[in-house]
């Protein structure tokens, strides 16, 4: 079913402003004209306006711009990335369907997206605020041959590929916080949460989950976060694309990830300092036994966080509370 | 890389060819073997490449490969007799949030895909199963606590 669609759309979207027959659409699809017909109806749900003009056939009028299976498919350019989404309306959360999904065996590349998520979290089980329509909740699952100790640097690859779909598409400034904040305006507007199945030397599953702030206005998040938080209109002024945004997340991870895979960590790491916010500035790091102010100094070979210890050294840091703006205050 | 299964496996290969020295490198792990006098005695001798400096990872890989070769010995008194081993650097969590209850504790019976404990590194947040049946008996770390690659974290007795 999902195929036939997809070939349909495609087939519509290669003619564009042409009408296709439906007998030519039937011929070319292998299915009964009757069956053409029940596909143009499920598109119209999706949003699709589809014209049908009796000795001409059919064209598509307007592509939706609502998010579903295939409005996120038609047109993206990934190889393996996407090509199987799950979409839904509101669930509790995309990282929540994405483990069911992945004890099932998806594949690689399997991508989750909700319109709306009614129990999301962060670090720490905190909630993510992830109001309908208003933003990208999605997960990207992954089934990389990798060290289960070298699975931290792709949380860091994912912060480089949503602040540099951010730089190129819009007039704003986004920076990485370690490891994957995205910030812009000093508030953050994106959060990257991973979690991995792993066994010792083998990792079972990846999953990455974005949470972006697109279409949120200041009065739509909750009062105790309207001084952290932005969304990205706020940012330009202006209402942005869903789909397209998605698309052009998806397409630039699956060529950032391609590279990694070929070039290494140091490919990541340079765009990832590029981005990175407040690198030679100080910062306040608050580990389980102690607290203290030091420069961030960068990051290191591995995706750590490079400060400087008491001794004036540089020490690697893979967890711990930081306190980005304390000087701030 | 190499796990101390795999170092038996090759002393015992070599030990039945004619090969008198044997010599394996990847990735900052090398392995180098010699039959003393054309003898079966064969020594695995693990060690960080001296030329090039490799990645602390791969380093402390490299030390914990040879102390887990060690610590093979048979201890006497012991009442575990599997440890399970953090795969990588992070904080380790005993809870999925401060609010819930660990996920194991002393006494706790495990299977294969149990949920032990949750180590994190860089938001990656990496769910450590049991991968083995029996009973915890030992918490060898504290909530919040960093752990290093192939550090110990619960003891279990699996008879």
């Amino acid at each position: 079913m999902q195929s036939t669609r997809n070939k349909l759309i495609e087939l519509l979207a290669e003619n564009r402003d042409e009408y296709i027959s439906g007998q030519e659409l039937s011929d070319r699809l292998h299915i009964s004209r009757s069956a053409i017909w029940k596909h143009m109806k499920q598109l119209e749900k999706d949003g699709y306006q589809i014209e049908g003009v009796s000795n001409k056939g059919y064209r598509i009028l307007k592509f939706p711009a609502k998010i579903s299976e295939n409005t996120i498919r038609w047109g993206l350019q990934t190889k393996w990335l996407g090509k199987s989404i799950i979409h839904k309306e509101s669930i509790t959360s995309t990282q929540e369907i994405a483990h069911h999904v992945a004890k099932e065996g998806a594949q690689h590349g399997t991508v989750i997206i909700a319109d709306e998520q009614t129990n999301s979290r962060g670090r720490m089980q905190r909630q993510w605020h992830s109001a309908a329509s208003k933003g990208i909740w999605m997960s990207i699952l992954l089934r990389p041959a990798m060290l289960p100790q070298n699975a931290p640097q792709l949380t860091l690859l994912s912060g480089t590929v949503l602040a540099s779909v951010i730089a190129r598409k819009f007039d704003v400034t986004p920076y990485i916080k370690w490891p994957n904040d995205i910030i812009i305006n000093g508030k953050k507007v994106a959060g990257i949460l991973t979690e991995m199945q792993a066994e010792q030397d083998q990792i079972q599953y990846v999953i990455i989950g974005m949470g972006i702030n697109v279409n949120q206005d200041r009065e739509d998040f909750p009062d105790e976060i309207t001084t952290k938080a932005t969304s990205l209109k706020i940012a330009t002024g202006c209402e942005q694309e869903l789909v397209d945004l998605i698309q052009d997340i998806l397409l630039q991870f699956e060529k950032m990830y391609d590279n990694y895979l070929q070039a290494g960590f140091p490919y990541v790491k340079t765009i990832w300092e590029s981005f990175g916010f407040k690198i030679g500035k100080p910062i306040v790091v608050r580990t389980m036994n102690k607290e203290w102010k030091t420069d961030f100094l960068g990051i290191a070979k591995d995706g750590a966080l490079l400060v400087a210890n008491d001794q004036d050294k540089p020490e690697k840091l893979y967890a711990g509370e930081i306190d980005w703006f304390k000087e701030e205050e | 890389m190499l796990k101390v299964e795999d170092i038996y496996e090759l002393i015992k290969l070599i030990d039945q060819s004619s090969i008198d020295e044997f010599t394996y490198e990847n990735e900052g792990t090398k392995v180098t073997m010699k039959k003393s006098d054309g003898l079966a005695v064969a020594t695995p001798a693990v060690q960080a490449p001296a030329v090039q400096p490799a990645p602390q990872v791969q380093v402390e890989t490299a030390a914990k490969t040879e102390a887990s070769t060690q610590t093979n010995e048979p201890v006497e008194n012991k009442n575990y007799d599997h440890e399970i081993v953090s795969p990588m650097v992070g904080t380790f969590y005993s809870a999925s949030n401060p609010e819930s209850p660990n996920f194991v504790n002393v006494g706790s019976q495990v299977s294969e895909d149990t949920v032990v404990c949750i180590v994190e590194a860089m938001k990656l947040f990496n769910e450590i199963e049991a991968e083995i049946s029996g009973e915890i008996v030992e918490v060898l770390v504290e909530n919040g606590e960093l752990v290093e690659y192939g550090q110990p974290l619960f003891r279990v007795k699996t008879k």
